[in-house]
């Protein structure tokens, strides 16, 4: 790594740049838009997210919040977890753990950052990893395993059994930091009686083992504020998700990075409850007139992401799909299945969950049912065509939202999908959705530019005559 | 009606000249660092070879990597559309097309109309391209031309492990310090690409009849192991250097273009 990259702290870094950027519009949308004269290499990111509107806004408080409780942990008494992405943050609030939510954060990184977080990913590298294990956790982990950030007490993972480069990565961090570690395990089946009494079991495990950490036991009381705000949250989010089904989609493409973002960060929190509501009202207002959720108002063509979406680049990715008057329609990031998400068809159910606040137990196991369910966590975690996997819920979100076509991006770290999308890709082309198949990484540009990923993408909608 | 193609890809500018459906010229250079300026060098070089000027062109449609950048053009159209387009125009009733180019490798289905279904291109690195041979070529002190009829000769020819091109040049280096002879290397070098490039047209499902376009189509050593892979005959444009077959699919929907506008 290079000397200047160990002269500031990688997440204080990333919190002062969401923290002004949240600041921009307290003032005059001129007095902001001046100020981004002042900030070339952060513009272009902030920019798309604050032209949304009041949710951008709101977002980047909500991200300047969680990214100063992290850095103001320990000065708090509380402890610090290391946490994969599909992790439902919610039940560490009733635990007083601070989770540093990984990948998010190297998405923040790699959004932000003109130039990436390549001096991390490689640092990483330099202390053992492959230069094929997963990207999204060698950007952040390799500043704080650097000890270029707070440092964390424990490690709890969420992805064993459903990406192996994900997992190891947190058991390396466990190792190499010496931290007490609890991986929570996906075992292939999802909704049979075997497989839901040994997430239960296992997250009530979890629970025990932060509990030891911390020396507090969980704060019932809390724990129901917790499952009461994230059934808020599912309702809001299902309700959008039904908005995208209207041709045109009145959702601007945005917001599906916005929406599991909220989850991911600050899931069972107002904060979160307090963006989702605000993006459902910009898109009842947009359907309410008519209008799609692109800048324009048009939409020429409807895309949905089979796996996740690419956010390198300065997310110039959703600005050139608007651009393009295409509505982008989510990815697999946004399948969390709630019992009332608009894909979750009747012969779907079974796979979704409920949050109930009875008691103490009931509401153990919602946040269990949830952890199962979270994205890639449910789809990925056995072959991909056996039920409430990624072939059936991909078709699910297909049948609801009716795109025109399907993307992935992927590379060999994402053994789980790289493996088996192309047979996906057969199957979604058999149901007549052109599906193009990208090599790319997500969170380091420099195995694919965006700009090449572009060119690939613009010729794929002009031979599949998708755009005329 | 005198139209134009222009195709400025990564590593050589293609130029193609129709008059009324009929081609009168076209012209091949080296790429130069900006777009605009190759296009408008390998312009010249076709317009000159045919005794015109740009003033006597009355529609342009460019392709490739520069496309955008090109500012005499009426309109850009990608290359995979570009390369379907002048395949068919050359060979009716084409219905795959396997390109390789400077940098890049692609397989394009046709249905039976000649509309492109399906196309996949490399990715991850340059091997399966023209660059590899270019690099193995100049490690031998070989022509390109040299590089492909040599492989004929081969007696023993082996095989290259690995597919990386910086570490077959050295597996490449490790063979000539061995003794082994540059007509059973050459064929490894031919057998190698011709691998890397099956695998991606197989991954579309070949069709029976297929055609080879791009400079590497020029490489006979090449053509011979791909047919060897693929199980067909490969078809080869006649009557032009395969490299031009974007500038001239490009001149094609030029012409169209401009018939479609008339009728308008």
């Amino acid at each position: 790594m290079r000397k200047e990259y160990r002269e500031y702290h990688f997440d204080r870094m990333v919190q002062s740049i969401i923290h002004f950027a949240s600041l921009a519009y307290d003032g005059t949308p001129k007095e902001a838009f001046g100020m981004f004269r002042y900030a070339p290499r952060f513009r272009e990111a902030i920019e798309t997210i604050l032209k949304t509107g009041e949710p951008g806004v709101l977002l980047l408080k909500m991200i300047d919040k969680y990214l100063i409780e992290v850095l103001t942990a320990h000065e708090r008494g509380k402890k610090i977890a290391l946490c994969t992405f599909n992790f439902s943050p919610g039940v560490l609030k009733p635990l007083d753990v601070v989770p540093i939510c990984l990948e998010p954060v190297t998405t923040l990184g790699v959004m932000m950052w003109l130039r990436g977080l390549g001096e991390y990913l490689n640092y990483c590298c330099e202390i053992g990893f492959t230069e094929t294990s997963c990207s999204a956790q060698r950007g952040a982990l390799g500043a704080y395993l650097a000890g270029l950030g707070v440092k964390p007490d424990f490690v709890l993972c969420n992805s064993i059994g459903v990406c192996d480069t994900n997992a190891t990565a947190f058991n390396f961090a466990a190792e190499y930091l010496d931290l007490p570690f609890y991986q929570l395990n996906a075992p292939p089946l999802l909704t049979d009686e075997r497989s839901q009494k040994y997430h239960r079991q296992d997250f009530r495990g979890l629970i025990s083992f932060a509990e030891e950490q911390t020396g507090k036991k969980l704060d019932v009381d809390l724990l129901r504020e917790v499952i009461i705000e994230t059934d808020k949250q599912d309702m809001i989010m299902c309700e959008i998700e039904d908005l995208m089904r209207l041709v045109p989609s009145p959702v601007p493409g945005i917001f599906n990075v916005f929406m599991y973002s909220a989850k991911y960060i600050y899931g069972g929190s107002k904060e979160a409850t307090d963006v989702m509501a605000s993006m459902l009202e910009v898109a009842k207002r947009n359907a309410s007139e008519g209008r799609a959720g692109t800048t324009s108002g048009k939409e020429d063509a409807r895309a949905f992401a089979v796996y996740v979406d690419h956010y390198s680049a300065q997310l110039r990715p959703w600005s050139w799909l608007d651009s393009k008057n295409i509505s982008h329609l989510g990815c697999m990031m946004n399948g969390f299945w709630p019992v009332h998400a608009p894909y979750a068809e009747e012969n779907l159910k079974e796979g979704t969950y409920i949050m109930d606040s009875t008691n103490e137990d009931t509401m153990i196991d919602s946040l269990a049912d949830q952890m199962s369910r979270m994205p890639m966590v449910k789809q990925i975690r056995g072959p991909y065509d056996d039920p409430h996997q990624w072939l059936s819920d991909t078709m699910a979100s297909i049948r609801t939202y009716k795109p025109d076509f399907c993307m992935y991006t992927g590379t060999i770290g994402c053994r789980n999908t790289w493996g088996a999308i192309k047979i996906l890709a057969r199957d979604t082309e058999k149901m007549g959705i052109p599906t193009l198949i990208i090599f790319g990484d997500a969170f380091d540009h420099r195995i694919t530019s965006w700009e090449s990923m572009r060119d690939k993408i613009d010729e794929f909608l002009t031979v599949r005559g998708i755009l005329k | 009606m005198i139209v134009a193609g222009c195709d400025v890809g990564s590593l050589t500018a293609k130029a193609v000249i129709l008059n009324e459906g009929k081609m009168l010229s076209y012209a091949i250079i080296r790429s130069t660092a900006r777009p605009e300026e190759s296009a408008h060098s390998v312009m010249e070089k076709a317009l000159e070879e045919a005794c015109l000027s740009f003033d006597d062109i009355r529609y342009t449609v460019a392709t490739g990597y520069g496309r955008d950048n090109i500012p005499f053009i009426n309109d850009a159209v990608s290359e995979i559309s570009c390369h379907g387009r002048g395949a068919l125009w050359l060979m009716p009733g084409v219905q795959m097309i396997i390109d390789i180019g400077g940098q890049d490798c692609k397989a394009i289905k046709l249905d039976k109309d000649g509309r492109v279904v399906k196309f996949t291109t490399n990715d991850k690195c340059a091997a399966g391209t023209g660059r590899f041979l270019e690099v193995m070529a100049k490690l031998l002190g070989l022509s390109l031309e040299e590089l492909g009829t040599l492989s004929a000769q081969a007696r023993n020819p082996m095989d290259l492990a690995a597919a990386c091109t910086v570490w077959a040049q050295t597996e490449v280096i490790h063979h000539l310090n061995n003794g082994t002879s540059i007509e059973d290397i050459t064929a490894a070098i031919n057998q190698a690409m011709a691998k890397r490039v099956a695998m991606i047209a197989n991954s579309l499902g070949v069709e029976r009849n297929a055609c080879i376009t791009g400079g590497v189509a020029k490489n006979v050593g090449v053509v011979n192991y791909l047919e060897k892979l693929l199980g067909v005959k490969l078809k080869k444009p006649p009557r032009v250097d395969p490299q031009v077959i974007g500038a001239l699919g490009a001149a094609v929907l030029a012409y169209e273009r401009l018939e479609r506008n008339k009728e308008c």
